[in-house]
């Protein structure tokens, strides 16, 4: 599992950079709007009517924001979730819970691209 | 008083012959000073892992139809739901505040022939890309656009 | 004559032949207004205690031998004014290092660690000596002088909070000094160096807190190396999968 870890670091941080960096240019105006502004009534309701989040999401474009919306948070959520439990935890168990924490991201992704591939 | 680090932080392959103290993890860690903020940008990973989650929910559901995705935006009006966004907003800002005033040195001093920009153009750069698609990803969700 | 104000020094002491665990001694220091942290201690070496060890050579931040943390800090006692200290100061030895003595710390971990990175030019194949030198523009120096300044003086491992739990972690200075030769335009090692990067205890188990360039004295940002040899390694690996032979020549 270890070795496992070792060889695969670079993809993992390679997906975890992205998560930091294109998984927050995104996330801000998603929260903006879905998950702050149209709850609290800044944004009209109407704006995130199911056909019209449909026809946004169900394009090439729309589609790729999306995954990348799913995706990448989910390898930088597991990866900095990784190093919290290294400061809190010891390195001892690093390989089994970064494991763990990975499994969840890729189990995550592949709901991610079934569900923009459902749309 | 710090906590002990791991025994074999820092020890040699072969160890010497003398008796050491075992090391201790840096003062102030992790709970003081800059290592509290470091702390808190390690802890924003949860708002991400369970940000990443939530929105699969919300798309699965979308393309479940549209009973599905009215029950998502019903869900969302919740103020607990309100209330987690919210501070996922928070740590959003917080962890692109601190990458893109890391991400500069992170870059190599030429890649090939090509310098990267010198760190105050480059941030500019990325606060420019932020801001520009969050205003973008507004307009068009919040109805602008379409 | 300056002015002299006496402090109260509270120092970490340890004996490997007496103490099952280390504990302190208080020292009052006359200390005088232009006096660094070191020239108390060696003040209390002379004048109070002769058994204190510690390391010191050069009193001029070249050494590197002087680092201890100083109120908790990683901090180079002969360029830290006493004058920004308060009228207790705590000396105490390196975090993330085992303590052979007092606040003498071993060292032994770290040189075996540099070593592994290969910090000296790799070359394919050496020029004849009657090829001439190897010859290098000022702006391909500029590349990495800044990673060639380091002092080997721990501060930066003392600060690492993946030092103290990943005892295989490589490391910040140990890094930033195989990856300056990674940028030397003379030197043909870098995938040699860049499997070393990955492997074992590799640069991505750095988690970028940034505090081995907050404390480094000579400002040669050792967590800037770490992340460029991250990129590095990334796309050094990705050549090896795409490329005959890994991408090298």
């Amino acid at each position: 599992m270890k070795q496992l870890l070792i060889v695969l670091e670079p993809v993992i941080w390679f997906m975890f950079g992205q998560g930091i960096m294109i998984g927050t240019i995104l996330l801000t105006g998603w929260l903006i709007v879905v998950g702050v502004g149209v709850p609290m009534g800044i944004f009209p309701a109407d704006a995130l009517a199911y056909e019209r989040m449909h026809m946004l999401g169900s394009n090439v474009i729309g589609r790729v924001v999306l995954l990348g919306l799913i995706v990448l948070p989910l390898w930088k959520g597991a990866h900095h979730l990784r190093s919290l439990a290294v400061d809190f935890g010891g390195g001892d168990r690093d390989a089994i819970v970064g494991s763990l924490l990975y499994l969840i991201a890729i189990v995550g992704s592949l709901l991610g691209i079934v569900a923009v591939i459902r749309l | 008083m710090a906590r002990a680090a791991h025994p074999q932080a820092m020890q040699p392959k072969k160890p010497g012959t003398t008796r050491t103290a075992p090391p201790k993890m840096p003062d102030g860690f992790p709970g003081k000073g800059r290592y509290r903020t470091y702390v808190a940008f390690e802890t924003t990973g949860l708002i991400y892992l369970l940000m990443g989650f939530i929105i699969l929910r919300a798309i699965w559901q979308l393309g479940a139809g549209e009973a599905g995705w009215n029950g998502v935006m019903d869900a969302y009006r919740n103020p607990i739901m309100i209330g987690f966004h919210v501070l996922a907003l928070v740590g959003v800002i917080f962890v692109g505040v601190r990458f893109f005033w890391l991400f500069p040195k992170a870059q190599p001093p030429r890649i090939g022939p090509v310098r990267p920009p010198p760190a105050a153009i480059l941030k500019g750069m990325l606060y420019s890309v932020w801001i520009g698609t969050t205003l973008v990803m507004t307009w068009v969700l919040a109805g602008g656009a379409f | 004559m300056s002015d002299v104000q006496i402090k109260k020094f509270v120092v970490t002491r340890f004996d490997p032949d007496k103490d099952e665990v280390p504990r302190t001694d208080t020292f009052e220091v006359p200390c005088q207004s232009d006096w660094m942290v070191l020239d108390a201690l060696n003040f209390i070496k002379d004048q109070l205690d002769g058994s204190l060890s510690y390391r010191w050579s050069c009193r001029m931040a070249v050494c590197g031998s002087c680092g201890m943390n100083v109120d908790g800090a990683p901090t180079l006692t002969c360029k830290s004014p006493l004058s920004s200290y308060g009228d207790t100061v705590e000396v105490t030895p390196l975090s993330n290092f085992p303590v052979i003595r007092d606040l003498v710390v071993e060292l032994d971990g770290f040189m075996e660690k540099l070593k592994a990175v290969k910090p000296w030019i790799i070359r394919a194949k050496e020029k004849a000596v009657e090829e001439g030198p190897y010859r290098q523009s000022p702006e391909e120096l500029e590349d990495f002088k800044q990673f060639s300044l380091c002092i080997n003086c721990m501060l930066c491992y003392a600060a690492c909070p993946v030092v103290g739990n990943e005892p295989d972690f490589i490391g910040p200075a140990a890094i930033a000094l195989g990856y300056r030769y990674n940028l030397d335009s003379r030197d043909e090692g870098a995938s040699e160096r860049n499997a070393i990067f990955r492997g074992e205890g590799s640069v991505y188990s750095c988690s970028f807190a940034n505090e081995c360039s907050e404390v480094c004295p000579e400002n040669v940002d050792p967590a800037a190396a770490i992340n460029q040899a991250k990129l590095s390694g990334l796309v050094d690996w990705a050549a090896s999968l795409v490329l005959p032979r890994g991408g090298k020549d």
